[in-house]
């Protein structure tokens, strides 16, 4: 895949000898620097905001608390108690369904926040306030965790910090394969390295700028050789012409390329939309396959496919799963305790889908 | 010169209905036989904005999953055949919505189809009625009975205690749990 590369850097005056911003402008020498007082001036603005975001990276300190429950748990819902962690915000990619192009339509700009240690040290409180929980932390919620990690060097500070904690796994979500910086760490079992994946159809269509499905499991290979363990998300599962060959065809993609013993988990979550995110896809320049799904409004508002034909793609790819990797822990996201019992012939709570997940990683 | 005909046509339609500007924009950046198509036909239901993007966001949703035309979509023979009908503006809004909805939700109408024919097999009197979550979002199957006395109370829920024990009512739940 090609690399991303800033059209500008902007930097918060003050953040310049920070160790992010150091490393930035050592890795990018080519790229001009704007240091800023007020680096909002680098929001872009007008109808090309939110592509004009994602080709400058801004360097700021992130004020307020970094630590956060996923937004996944919306009451009704059965949810996997995962805590986010925001050291990025927006993405240097494009996918067609992405929810940043709604989220994050009135600050586009891609920030990388410098002050990192400020997010360890309220992490490292919380893991010692409650050493009796098993924690699990993502930083791939309102970015890539790993798009940018060639240019900030973010896993060197994050792999250790959590290869320290006994209670806490942090998982680098992506759809890159932006893992050589992992390759010279050790994570102690504590990090786990996970990849978006999709059927390769839409991996191709919808998914501009990440890497192939093909360079995600090789990479996905190399981080397991590194003595990490990995996680699959097929997250958004989009209902399209052909889909069964076509998530049976990653299935199997992925069961050739990994060794399935060392999965942690793989989670299954169908596509929803809310109605803003919805019109923001309308207005993208290309249309999309995505949206010709038979999408429907839910009760949380969001439109997804309605819910008969959501169970029969749940129960056909979690049978390819099963096949695949028995022992691997698999789990819905977003979906309530009634599909789960349509689909899976059980209703955990909350707590029991965070143990199973938390010995996922113990295994 | 047709393309500018067409062209023309819309914003002279649009102006007339006072659609707004980035539903028109949206219309006349479709290729020039699928922005004429929807101009026939939004001429011919006197077309609303709101009824007009519906059909639109429907139409281009279909072109996209088939790869076809939208002017492709409107010849076809179930919508041709409703737009045949001799029916008032307002019904016939409604019948080609309905008809357009069939092509964009294939397998929700299928299901739909199939559930709509388990309840008419089931054969219940008037005065029960099967109500099932809209859209199919759901599995919860709500049942209403009215009587307007004792009597009338009694044989309904004797003739819904038969319909119970009847394969139909099984099946009825099978499918909302899945699709076929």
């Amino acid at each position: 895949m090609t690399r991303w590369l800033p059209d500008h850097v902007w930097i918060e005056r003050g953040e310049e000898d920070s160790p992010i911003a150091r490393r930035v402008r050592e890795s990018l020498p080519g790229v001009p620097t704007t240091i800023a007082g007020d680096v909002r001036r680098a929001e872009p603005a007008g109808l090309e905001a939110f592509a004009a975001g994602k080709r400058r990276l801004v360097l700021q300190r992130h004020r307020g608390g970094f630590l956060q429950h996923c937004p996944a748990g919306t009451p009704g819902l059965v949810c996997c108690n995962y805590l986010v962690v925001d050291l990025v915000s927006n993405c240097p990619y494009d996918c067609s369904y992405c929810f940043l192009q709604d989220y994050l339509g009135n600050n586009p700009a891609l920030k990388a926040f410098t002050n990192p240690g400020d997010a360890l040290a309220e992490i490292d409180a919380v893991l010692r306030a409650h050493p009796e929980r098993d924690f699990r932390i993502g930083t791939g919620e309102l970015a890539d965790s790993l798009a940018l990690d060639p240019i900030t060097g973010l896993t060197g500070e994050l792999v250790p910090f959590f290869a320290r904690h006994r209670n806490a796994t942090l998982e680098l979500k992506t759809k890159s394969d932006c893992v050589d910086n992992l390759l010279h760490l050790d994570p102690r079992g504590r990090v786990v390295v996970s990849w978006s994946v999709n059927a390769t159809a839409i991996c191709a269509e919808d998914e501009a700028g990440t890497a192939s499905l093909g360079e995600r499991l090789a990479a996905a290979r190399r981080v397991q050789a590194a003595g990490y363990r990995v996680g699959f998300h097929f997250d958004p599962l989009i209902e399209h012409p052909g889909w069964e060959e076509g998530y049976r065809d990653t299935v199997a993609l992925i069961a050739a390329a990994v060794d399935a013993r060392r999965i942690a988990w793989i989670s299954l979550g169908s596509l929803r939309l809310t109605p803003t995110l919805r019109t923001a896809m309308r207005a993208r320049p290309q249309s999309t396959q995505v949206l010709s799904a038979e999408l429907v409004p839910s009760p949380d508002g969001k439109a997804r496919v309605w819910r008969g034909l959501r169970t029969k793609m749940y129960r056909t790819i979690q049978g390819y799963l099963r096949e695949a990797f028995p022992n691997a822990p698999t789990y819905l996201c977003m979906e309530p305790a009634a599909v789960w019992q349509n689909v899976r012939g059980e209703a955990p709570s909350d707590r029991e889908v965070a143990a199973r997940l938390a010995a996922g990683v113990a295994r | 010169m047709a393309e500018a005909t067409s062209a023309d046509g819309v914003r002279a339609f649009a102006a007339s209905r006072r659609f707004s500007v980035a539903i028109v924009e949206r219309w006349l950046r479709l290729a020039d036989g699928d922005r004429a198509a929807l101009l026939r036909l939004a001429e011919r239901l006197r077309l609303g904005e709101n009824q007009f993007r519906d059909l639109l966001d429907w139409s281009e949703e279909i072109a996209v999953r088939e790869r076809c035309s939208i002017a492709d979509i409107w010849k076809r023979e179930s919508l041709a055949a409703v737009l045949a009908r001799p029916l008032g503006r307002n019904e016939m809004i409604v019948a080609v919505k309905s008809a357009l909805r069939v092509l964009r939700f294939p397998q929700l109408a299928a299901a739909e189809a199939r559930l709509a024919e388990l309840i008419r097999q089931l054969k219940l009197p008037r005065g029960i009625r099967v109500h099932l979550p809209e859209h199919l979002e759901g599995d919860e199957v709500r049942i209403e009975l009215s009587a307007r006395s004792a009597g009338a109370l009694r044989n309904r829920v004797a003739a819904l205690q038969q319909a119970l024990s009847a394969p139909q009512m099984d099946e009825i739940f099978r499918a909302l749990e899945e699709a076929p």
